[in-house]
Order: structure tokens, then sequence, then C-alpha cells
């Protein structure tokens, strides 16, 4: 399989970013990854973002690593899936906002706040998206400490 | 200026309805609107972290009943990468096959529900009459009409035989001959053009900065289609077109999406001309090596992606599916707000929220009205919206 | 009761609710109201307003957001009035069973009459479902 055009894009990250990047790699056709520390993301997303032009957010996906939280803004451009990554501690699960950049992430951080409880600094409104009206706010069903517990039966069958 | 009666619809005075879209109006126009959404909110990425790789195929296939077999082919392409396995190549052809037959009797689907958001039932009966041949076909092909169960990691289930190959070709042709049919409605018929055209305008550049994705960024003019930038199953060699019109109205994603469906005509009866003979399907283990993987595929209305992340175990650490009605909603809530010149009436909420092809079945929720300069607020259900919507235009 | 007797004994009016459902069962029930399938040809009309109507077809998840509002839209029904489960989402809460937001089918929400099987059913299915819960309501 040809990555020679991978290889290129993780080069110019390279360059763009020095030694911001924790990892970089090229998963597989038009697609890589690259880690970065909390304090560096929105930073080194938008280097990333101006020099390529890069205006298609495709999601962002939080994932719960046991003390840490992930979180991963797929970025999209000519083909290519740029994940980037970043890990905020749970007791304190926050990160800046990428909305200012890429107004369309403004549902997907939603999202994130809302199953994860990741707070993100400057988002216009963190207002709940898709989890119920009658769920405790300071629940978070992704979260792996969270068992899941079915809604209770109105009436008996 | 028209009068608005206050209307409880179907509430309880002490019940706090929960709306799904509420619509600050000034007159007949719509000057903001919000979206709530989370009706459909099942708690399927939790539940697929307690179930196998695949126990997870009729989960991830039940995400979205109408494009079930994208959702489908891109959890098996993902786990698949995770193995860093190919699958034989009769396997992506096949997938492709019925991933096109899902996108046909998508597009149909939408033809029908548009004409009948815009008071156009006979198009709906017309259209979903010949949707059956479709339906028969991916009956005939995978055993269900609907969530097909075709796909599964390593490969798909059932193979092609010659004769169902030729029944397939002998459907097409009916299916192409009664979308042509379609195209002329859909570019002559004077209640269409009236009712979209130069409704739910979305710029290039607006549709670039809410990243929208499917046939609402192609009818933008943005040339942009998974199957072609980033290829998956066999559309590295199965050729199409991606189509786009200039339009950035309602009417052009009408024109896009007949379009596609004559596309994907042509790519079926392109597969299955070149079906690569071999098997249709690779053992894997049962427990793929730690990782993680992103997939994408095309679903009939937009970009669909999924993550996966494995620790080693039969069953997945986190799984995330972005379905392409959450990547519109942005947009949405652009086309339904009125700026300088362009106006959006409350006639035309139904249609526009029609145009964006939502998967969400936000279809029968309330809708709340605030006038604030009339110091008015009232509900109306979705039906109630529509009426209304047919009623103005006479 | 054949169903063409059904058929003169009565004409129910329906009603349709999608709680929360991949859309699959009702695309089958929307099927069945087309030319191919045809649920009018017995008398069924598909009506907007619960106020209208005999039948309640549900089809999908309940969930916690949709619980209030297919209560609701049960209680505005005018008696007599029978509820319909579509779909093995709505029978038993289906592949979604045992999800922190789906409850595990309708009739733990409201009392159900009859129960449709299929994920989704064929239209057919839908139009036999219908059909005998009415036949034998009437005086089957």
């Amino acid at each position: 399989m040809n990555l020679e055009r991978e290889e290129r894009f993780v080069s110019e990250i390279k360059e763009l970013l020095g030694d911001k990047i924790s990892e970089i790699k090229v998963q597989r056709a038009r697609s890589v990854f690259v880690t970065v520390k909390a304090e560096d993301y929105k930073d080194s997303i938008r280097k990333i973002v101006e020099k390529f032009g890069i205006t298609h957010i495709s999601t962002m996906t939080g994932a719960d690593s046991g003390q840490t939280i992930d979180v991963m803004p797929h970025l999209s451009h000519a083909g290519m899936k740029i994940t980037f990554k970043a890990a905020v501690p749970k007791t304190a699960a926050e990160i800046d906002t990428l909305t200012d950049m890429l107004p369309g992430a403004v549902m997907y951080e939603r999202e994130v706040h809302d199953l994860l409880g990741v707070n993100f600094k400057g988002h216009p409104n963190l207002a709940k998206l898709v989890i119920s009206d009658d769920w405790p706010s300071d629940v978070y069903p992704l979260r792996k400490e969270y068992k899941v517990v079915r809604p209770e039966p109105i009436r008996k069958t | 200026m028209p009068e608005f009666s206050v209307i409880v619809g179907p509430q309880h005075p002490a019940l706090k309805e929960p709306e799904s879209f509420t619509f600050w109006v000034d007159g007949e126009d719509v000057v903001r609107a919000e979206v709530r959404i989370g009706y459909a909110h099942r708690g399927i990425e939790k539940a697929a972290e307690s179930r196998t790789y695949i126990q997870n195929i009729p989960l991830i296939e039940r995400i979205c009943g109408i494009c079930n077999v994208a959702h489908t082919i891109c959890y098996t392409q993902n786990v698949e990468y995770l193995y860093g396995r190919e699958i034989p190549r009769r396997a992506e052809y096949i997938r492709t096959i019925i991933e096109e037959l899902n996108r046909i009797h998508s597009h149909l689907l939408w033809i029908g529900i548009a004409g009948h958001e815009i008071g156009f039932d006979t198009l709906l009966m017309y259209v979903w009459r010949d949707r059956e041949v479709v339906m028969d076909l991916i009956e005939e092909m995978t055993g269900n009409r609907v969530s097909t169960a075709l796909m599964t990691v390593g490969g798909v289930t059932r193979d092609i035989t010659p004769e169902l190959a030729t029944r397939i070709r002998k459907g097409l042709d009916i299916l192409e001959e009664r979308t042509k049919y379609y195209e002329k409605i859909a570019s002559g018929e004077s209640t269409i053009l009236a009712r979209t055209k130069g409704i739910g305008i979305l710029t290039r550049e607006e549709a670039l900065k809410h990243c929208a994705v499917g046939p609402t960024l192609r009818a933008s003019g943005i040339k942009s289609d998974i199957r072609a930038d980033d290829p998956y199953a066999a559309h590295d060699e199965v050729p199409f077109d991606v189509i786009t019109t200039d339009t950035c109205d309602l009417f052009g994603r009408v024109v896009v999406r007949v379009y596609e469906t004559i596309e994907a005509i042509r790519q079926v009866r392109y597969c299955l001309d070149n079906l690569p003979s071999g098997p249709v399907r690779i053992r894997l283990p049962n427990t793929p090596p730690r990782g993680e993987s992103v997939s994408r595929v095309e679903a009939p209305r937009g970009e669909d992606i999924h993550y996966v992340r494995s620790d080693g175990t039969d069953r997945p650490a986190r799984y995330k599916v972005r379905a392409p009605t959450l990547g519109n909603l942005a947009s949405l809530v652009e086309m339904l707000t009125s700026k300088g010149d362009y106006r959006v009436r409350v006639a035309d909420i139904p249609i526009v929220l029609a145009g964006i092809d939502p998967c969400m079945c936000c279809m029968d929720r309330t809708s709340r009205f605030i006038e604030p300069s009339k110091g008015k607020e009232w509900v109306w259900t979705w039906n109630q919206l529509r009426k209304y919507g047919r009623m103005r235009e006479r | 009761m054949g169903l063409v007797s059904w058929a003169r004994a009565s004409s129910p009016w329906l009603v349709h609710f999608n709680t929360a459902g991949c859309n699959a069962c009702d695309i089958e029930v929307v099927a069945a109201l087309t030319p191919r399938f045809d649920l009018e040809r017995f008398g069924a009309l598909l009506k907007g307003s619960p106020r209208h109507a005999d039948v309640l077809v549900v089809t999908g998840t309940v969930t916690r957001q949709t619980r209030d509002r297919i209560i609701r839209i049960w209680e505005q029904m005018p008696e007599p009035k029978f509820a319909v489960a579509v779909g093995n989402c709505c029978v038993s809460g289906g592949v979604f069973r045992g999800c922190y937001n789906s409850y595990p089918g309708l009739d733990s929400v409201i009392p159900v009459a009859a129960y449709i099987y299929g994920c989704p059913p064929k239209p057919e299915n839908v139009i036999h479902g219908v059909a005998t819960l009415v036949s034998k309501i009437r005086g089957g």
C-alpha cells in the first residue's frame, strides 16, 4: 500500500508542531492520528487548520481511558482523516472549545459534554443536546463507572 | 400581517412539553431557531461496550432503519481495519451493490416524503409504489426488506447467483425508467418549483462553515463525496459522477438526490457486470488486536463516521457513531434563520426540514413559536405546521 | 372472521406515533398505506389527531424523552381505544433492551392490545395485525 501522501502530510505536521506532538502515526491510507497535550490542544489544531485551510470537522469523540478522558476531534481535509487526541484528567475535565475556528464543532462538543462531562471553555451554549431533560446533571453515562440502569416501567405488565 | 392565534396543542398546561424546535417569529418570518434533540437517544454507544463485535452488528444496523446498510458497512470495515486484514474483492463489490440499492430506496423514499410535505400526495403514492421494486430486490438479495444483516466482520454473509443478478438487472431497468420520469417532474412541475426554488438557502460559505454533509452540501456547489474522496468498498474502481448543483436551495437538493439515484443504478449495473470471483468472506478471530480506527462512508444523508477502540478483548472499549443528520443540524438552524433579503416563512419550515432528509424521528414532535413583538407564544404539532404550510400556498 | 367481513363491519381510524425508533417500522407502516399494500381499502384511515382515532399505532423504542408524549397522546384518545405495538422495540425493547435510555417495551408505559413482531414487520404483517385486532374487538 502506497502511503507516500500520508507520510508527506505527517512530515508537514511535524514541521509545524515540532515537539508539541506526543505521538503521531499513519494509521492506514488516509488516516492519521496526532496526540498532543491538553494545554497545546487548541494551539496545535489552530496551526494545522490555518496551514491547510481546513473547514470540516467530522465529529468529536470522547473516550474514558481510566483516569483520563480522551478528547478526539476528527478533522477532514482532501479525503484525509486527521484525528487529534488530548487527554484531560477526569477530576478536572475541561479543555478549550474549537467553535471559534471550527463552528461546526458546536453540536459535537455539546454531545461530549452531555455524555462524558467534559467542559469546553468558551463554548457559546453547552445546553443539553442528546440526554433527556430528566437525566441527573452529574451522571455521565459514557464514563466507565456508570453502570447501566434501565428506566423503571411505569406500569406492571 | 396575518393574525396568529395561540393554539394550545395536545399538552397539559401543567406539564413541560419537550419541544424539539423553538422558533422566534416576527409576523410570517422566522428570525431565530433553536433545536433540541435527544428523543431518539437510546444509549447505543454504551450498549456497544457490553456486547461482542458480532453482537453489535444488529445493534449498529438499527441506528437508522433507512440507511442501515451505510452504518453496517462503516462498522464492519472499521473492525476489519483493527485486524489490518483485507476482505475478498467479491465481498467489497457485493457491499457496494447493496449500498447503492439502499441509496436508491432512501432517495426514492425521500422524494415521496418531500412530496407529502408540500401537499403533493400523488407523488408520494407514485414514488413509493415504484420504490417497492428496489425493496423486492433487497429482499431477494438478503432475506429482509429493511435491516438486511448482509454484512459481517470479514465480508458478507450471502452471495449473488447469476440468476439473482439477472433479476436485479431487470429491476434496475424499471427503476431507471421511473426515475427519469421523476427527474422530469422534479425539474418541471410547477408545484414543486414554487415550493422549492429559493427556499432553504444555504450559501457555499455557510455550508462549509457549518460543516454540512451529503446532498445538503452538494446542493451548495461543493464537490465533496466520501465515495470519491476517501474511497471504501469497491468505490475506488466503480466509476460514478459526484452530483452537485449551484442553486444552494431546496430545489438543488431535490435535483442532487434524483441524479444520485440514477448514478446509483449505473453503479449497481457496473458492479454486476464486473463482479470478481472468489469467496465472499474470511474468518477472523473473535478478538481484534489492541488499537483504534476511524471509518467513514457516504450514507444517503451524508458522511457517516465511526470510531472504534479495542482493548484486546472481544468487546469494544469505545464505539462512537456520528450519523449524518447531526452533521446537518447546524446548517439547518442557519437555513431557518431570516437574514437580510432572505426571509424564511413559517409555512416553509416543514419542507426546509425535510430538505436535509433528517433521520431523526423529529417529524412528529412539536415546535414552540415565540413572537416577542406581540408577546405571544404557542405550540404546534408537526401536522398542524404542515397543514399551515399547505394552506399558505393557495 | 375473514378480512372482507371485517372490512364490512368496521373502519378503524389510526393515529401513528413514532417514539424513538430507527424508522424501519415507520417506513413499513407508511408503506402499508401506499398502493401496493393499501391499508385504506380496509377502511383504515390515518388521522392526524389522537382525538379522532380508535387505534394508536406505535413504533420505536420508548425513551425517557418520549415517554411523557406517548402517555399524553394515549390519554387524549376517546374510549374505546386500543394501542398496537409495532416492531420488536415496541414489544419488548428489541435490540435496545437493557440500554439506559430505553424502556423495555411499550406495555411498560401504556396498556397494549396487540403486538406485531418483526424487525421491522413487513407491511402485510402490519395490516394483518391491525385487521385481526379490529375484527376481534368488533365482534369476532
